[in-house]
């Protein structure tokens, strides 16, 4: 078979519809704020081997991990018609134990499944040590459930012991049902498109065309790569702490380019640590892949052909790339933003005009849990705070967005109050606070709330004590800031902690901006 | 003398009906000033006699687009005036390291926040600071602002904060528009962007409404399409402008459906193709409506048809991709220098493609009224076909099946997608490409049946002629279904519809053409999308079954609530009725044909013949292959479909064995 451009163009259609359609499946009826209202999640068709053909532009964090759940569930597990994977272990093909991800194989006329479908969602709460299941935690065993590849569903049905299982182990049990369903139904609306088009096409030309896809976003991507200057780039920056010791610790890459091809070396970078912002290296992977895929400028579907001319080198037991059982629920979130961050400071040096400077850094996670004195039920909320975007060679960086590895939506004031013990009492742009230069970085976010219930809250950030970088003489965007705001006193705290609040309590957040340019 | 007027277009269409004459007129938009080609258009027609006009306007939509609305402030809680800039806080294009969103047509220095909270309860926390309100006002007349959009939070549950500074600035000319009256739903930013894009196109909207009532007869009426496809009078229209944007296209939605109705087909996909975009809706027995839509990037939540646009239409320019993928669109070579046939563009396009395959009849071309240079064309389709490895005529073919799966992928967002099966449906083709592209498209969706209206290039102009006057209203209540009975509901209906009947009555309807739709928007507990149900008795169920229609299964074991009232009240006018056609044979006159030449299908040239469409009869059955040609458009009726002419000229093709390949 050749390639005919126009079939090219009809398939990436299709495969791109395909995930689409699986998503908007799951954002309608799920019931978890973070998937319904923050669309925290990506749906995404494999082929055979889990190499990936098309995601939909969801969220860039699971960019390079989804593949790799798929391919641990095809080593665990004999997939038959009708059966459905769920996992969750960032040490087999996970991120985050919040991240739950189910995997369905698509069957044609042969007796191995011909295609695959996964979507992956972030969960309020999977139990652990604090609700929201996003702890101050020391070890993996304290941040939740861990859930190996098993059939959660076998031959169309959903296996009820396991479901009970998983149901006992989280807060909000009723929510996690609604949601199991609704990921559920996007893998079936996956499956079911997926198989109509093999049906319309056939299994050898619609799998040709998968392969061609690759093929052409690789084509795509060297030709990027191919127009920085070959050299040896390198980066260094830092976390702030891992939430347990106040040790900064740092993060490095070596960049070599040559002709079409980039070799990422992360092996300076500091051991892993006691705190939770470890990060497996499917994310180390994810935010490499973010980087590159960005850099094309051209329309292209974002699969495996983008990751085959990069190869990134880590070294086992680092930060980026922890070793069982480190404590990892931090390292999607926040250490995923650092690696952009060196990345793309590495490849500023040969790529002036193109790579801006660093972003707010950090997703600002915040998880509030307790009992909602409106109805003595339990509650696990979760949101994060977008904040200033780096300034570049072009334009002022944009204020009060979500950067890099996120864009996931805020919850609206209205919906969180009716649903929580909240009253929100402040939701700003803060001004200033982007880096100075010739372009000037974007401004962060001010989001206050008060506490009608006592809750524990636990704040996950980062850009506390290091600013995000300005570029070619801009000034770096401003730190941000975590105010307790008690009844007579006003509490200064870190990056990250675990407090309880009481009623009148208020939480105040002000995320950094970005860097300035010049 | 009852006239639909429609400007969106290069032409401003009128549509008129006097007693059993029906007629149509077309004058060029004045696209500077469009209130002159309506005026024109109207004396020319009606001579001084009484009118009843119904007008699709796009003054509201351009002042958007082009960023030239009023001098609008908003005034907001103190601490959430940046709400409108924040958004959502995700960026649309998630790939782009220097994403920059349009700055917001309210810069911050015209945005206000008092003290001041109201509850979800509705109760009230903080009151309203008075002595603040007022130094407000006085800087908005200092800075000469000229609309002013107010919301608070949850001023739905609990309006007596914007009421209050409606009292205390309406007095100083500040004209004012209340988040509460515009959109009575939750969620702050979608109601704040609704009410402040409400305020800055009213402005604008009144002083083109003022003057063409001052140009208008006395006793002449004057109706303006919305866009959830009822007209309002034009009094209302001035002060809920952002109900008219979309107009055009809900004219078009309301004509097919009407039509439709009148041939016998409830159940359409209409399918508008035009030169640079395609626009495609679902009708299942009435017109679909979404409740919220992005113009210009801002969310405007409306009820409004529910309209959705894909950038491929007969002007779109072929390319490859640094890939070598082949794409059309979404760039268009539009009028100017418009396709290679039309003589001086230089980039391959939909229309040239439809050409060289012999499907366009450059003879007959807008009658004939504009040369087609089919002699430009193979040049450059065997340069670009040599290039990758095709024949031209493969390539032709090639690129009208990469734009029949854009308009495909359309079509299933609106019916696959939201659990509707094409193939219990009609393609209701109009547009000047569209009779070009039905068939095919209707193949591949394997939808049994293509309508291809009389007089398709007017049928926005006579939906506005035929549209019900029509009044939407919500409020969103919040209850858990436990919480409620079916009569305490009925009551909370009780208000809004008193409201929806006095406003008929104020828009000239009599009592008996009154029609007061009730619904509800219902979700599971715990869900954020809302699905709307009609509301009786059995309104549960209805909802139960809605979720499974649309996402595939439902949940009786969970709690349902009901987020909101909403209810649609309609005054039915009396609509103009067509004349049947007496059915002729099935044999069309031997003056209907005018040609034969070879075209290409599914890569076979074959014999084909050309006939004219306005010479043929009722009941005449044509079998493809056979190109009909009409003014300004052309039809293909493909080896594999046949068609007839019904009673009101409509042309009904079928596709064999049911569309099915």
């Amino acid at each position: 078979m050749t390639v005919n451009p126009i079939l090219m163009e009809v398939f990436k259609n299709r495969f791109a519809s395909i995930s689409e359609e699986m998503g908007v499946t799951l954002i309608r009826t799920a019931f978890s704020p973070n998937i319904k209202e923050r669309r925290d999640l990506s749906c995404a068709v494999f082929d055979h081997t889990g190499a990936m053909i098309a995601q939909a532009a969801h969220i860039p964090v699971h960019l390079g991990s989804m593949p790799l759940s798929v391919k641990a569930a095809i080593e665990s597990v004999t997939l038959q018609k009708g059966d459905m994977v769920i996992l969750n272990d960032p040490f087999k093909g996970g991120t985050h134990l919040p991240d739950i991800t189910l995997v369905a194989p698509v069957f044609a006329n042969e007796p191995a499944p011909a295609f695959f479908v996964a979507n992956r969602a972030h969960h309020a709460d999977v139990g652990g040590m604090t609700s929201g299941s996003m702890p101050l935690s020391t070890s993996i065993f304290q941040e939740g459930l861990i859930i190996p590849p098993l059939k959660l569903v076998e031959k169309g049905n959903i296996d009820k012991k396991l479901m009970d299982f998983l149901l006992n182990n989280v807060r909000t049990p009723m929510e996690r049902e609604g949601d199991f369903a609704s990921q559920i139904m996007a893998n079936i609306t996956g499956v079911r498109r997926t198989r109509e088009l093999i049906e319309k096409y056939g299994l050898e030309t619609v799998r040709f065309y998968a392969g061609s896809l690759m093929d052409y976003a690789e084509r795509l991507t060297r030709k990027t790569i191919r127009e920085i200057p070959d050299g040896i780039y390198d980066f260094e920056d830092v976390m702030d702490d891992d939430g347990i010791s106040d040790d900064r610790i740092k993060i490095r890459v070596k960049i070599v380019v040559q002709g079409d091809e980039v070799t990422l070396d992360f092996s300076g970078c500091d051991a892993q640590v006691r705190g939770s912002i470890n990060a497996v290296y499917a994310i180390t992977l994810s935010a490499v892949l973010y980087v590159f895929r960005s850099l094309v400028l051209a329309d292209i579907p974002t699969n495996a052909g983008c990751l085959r001319p990069l190869t990134v080198l880590t070294q086992k037991g680092t930060i980026v790339d922890a070793r069982f059982p480190a404590a990892v629920s931090g390292g999607n979130v926040e250490l995923s933003q650092r690696i952009v961050d060196v990345v793309l400071g590495a490849l500023s040096k040969a790529l002036p005009h193109t790579i801006p400077a660093a972003a707010q850094g950090t997703m600002n996670n915040v998880t509030i849990g307790g009992m909602d004195f409106r109805n003595q039920k339990p509650f696990a909320y979760y949101e994060t705070i977008g904040g200033g975007m780096g300034a570049s060679s072009e334009c002022h960086g944009e204020s009060a967005v979500h950067s890099h590895m996120t864009n996931t939506l805020n919850t609206p004031v209205e919906a969180l109050e009716y649903s929580y013990p909240f009253l929100v009492t402040e939701y700003s742009i803060r001004r200033g606070t982007g880096g100075q230069g010739l372009h000037r970085g974007g401004d962060g976010i001010v989001r206050e709330i008060e506490l009608l219930s006592e809750v524990d809250v636990t704040v996950l950030s980062e850009r506390r004590k290091t600013p995000p970088y300005g570029l070619f003489g801009g000034a770096p965007g401003a730190v941000g800031k975590n105010v307790l705001i008690r009844k007579n006193r006003v509490e200064k705290k870190g990056s990250k902690f675990s407090a309880p609040l009481k009623k009148g309590d208020r939480l105040r957040i002000e995320t950094p901006g970005g860097g300035g340019w010049g | 003398m009852i006239i639909g007027v429609d400007t969106g277009g290069t032409f401003t269409d009128f549509v008129y009906k006097e007693g059993e004459t029906w007629g149509v007129y077309k004058v060029l938009s004045t696209p500077s000033n469009p209130a002159e080609a309506v005026l024109n258009g109207l004396n020319y027609l009606a001579h001084g006699r009484k009118k009843q006009i119904i007008h699709g306007s796009t003054v509201a939509t351009n002042a958007i687009l082009e960023r030239n609305g009023a001098k609008t402030a908003l005034i907001t809680n103190k601490g959430f005036e940046d709400i409108i800039e924040i958004g959502r806080q995700n960026r649309t294009r998630l790939y782009d390291l220097s994403f920059r969103k349009a700055p917001h047509i309210i810069p911050s220095d015209l945005r206000f926040g008092l003290p001041g909270r109201i509850l979800q309860t509705g109760e009230e926390l903080i009151p309203l600071d008075i002595r603040k309100t007022e130094t407000v006002g006085e800087r908005l007349k200092d800075l000469d602002v000229e609309s002013v959009a107010v919301c608070f939070l949850f001023s739905y549950v609990n309006p007596s904060h914007e009421q209050k500074i409606r009292e205390l600035l309406a007095p100083l000319g500040l004209q004012l528009s209340l988040s509460h009256e515009v959109l009575a739903e939750f969620r702050e930013f979608e109601r704040t962007s609704t009410t402040v894009i409400n305020a800055y196109v009213s402005p604008k909207m009144q002083r083109y409404i003022g003057h063409l009532i001052e140009e208008l007869g006395r006793k002449d009426s004057l109706g303006i399409m919305q866009s959830n496809g009822g007209s309002i009078s034009a009094e209302t229209a001035m002060n809920e402008s952002v109900k008219t944007i979309l107009s055009g296209p809900a004219g078009g939605a309301v004509g097919a459906y009407e039509i439709g109705k009148m041939a016998g087909y409830s159940k359409l996909i209409t399918f508008d193709m035009g030169g640079t975009s395609t626009d495609v809706s679902l009708i299942d027995g009435n017109l679909s409506l979404a409740f919220e839509t992005h113009i210009s990037g801002y969310p405007v939540k409306v009820p409004m048809i529910d309209i959705h646009t894909v950038g491929a239409g007969g002007g779109s320019m072929v390319s490859f991709d640094e890939g070598g993928a082949l794409k059309v669109g979404p760039e268009s070579a539009g009028a100017n220098p418009g396709p290679i046939c039309y003589g001086k563009g230089d980039r391959i396009t939909v229309t040239d493609a439809n050409l060289y395959l012999g499907r366009l009849i450059p003879e007959h071309f807008l009658g004939g009224g504009m040369a087609l240079t089919e002699k430009r064309l193979p040049l450059y389709f065997e340069n670009m076909a040599q290039k990758i490895g095709l024949s031209p005529q493969e390539l032709a073919q090639g690129i009208l099946d990469v734009a029949n799966t854009a308009m495909e992928r359309a079509i299933r967002v609106i019916s696959i997608e939201r659990g509707y099966d094409p193939r219990e449906f009609t393609l209701f083709s109009f547009g000047g490409a569209g009779g070009m592209h039905a068939a095919f498209l209707a193949r591949l969706l394997n939808i049994p049946t293509v309508l291809l209206p009389s007089n398709p290039g007017i049928l926005s102009a006579m939906g506005m002629l035929m549209a019900d006057v029509i009044k939407d209203y919500s409020l969103t209540i919040m209850k858990k279904q436990e919480n409620v009975t079916f009569q305490l509901l009925s009551e909370g209906f009780e208000e809004i519809e008193t409201k929806g009947q006095e406003d008929l009555r104020a828009e000239g309807i009599p009592d008996r053409g009154i029609m007061l739709e009730r619904y509800l928007d219902m979700r599971y507990h715990g869900q954020s999308y809302e699905i709307i149900v009609p509301f009786n008795e059995n309104y549960v169920e209805h909802f139960h079954a809605g979720h499974e229609k649309t996402y595939g299964y439902r949940n009786p074991d969970k709690p349902v609530e009901i987020v909101n009232i909403r209810l649609r009240a309609r005054g039915v006018p009396e609509k103009p009725r067509f004349q049947k056609h007496k059915k002729m044979g099935d044999e069309p006159p031997s003056e209907a044909f005018i040609g034969e030449k070879p075209v290409v299908f599914d890569q076979r040239r074959m014999p084909t013949k050309i006939m004219a469409r306005h010479k043929l009869n009722s009941g005449n059955r044509i079998h493809g292959p056979a190109v009909l040609v009409e003014y300004s458009s052309t039809i293909v009726i493909p080896p594999f479909a046949g068609a007839f002419v019904d009673e009101y000229g409509n042309i009904i093709m079928d596709l064999k064995d049911g569309g099915e390949r």
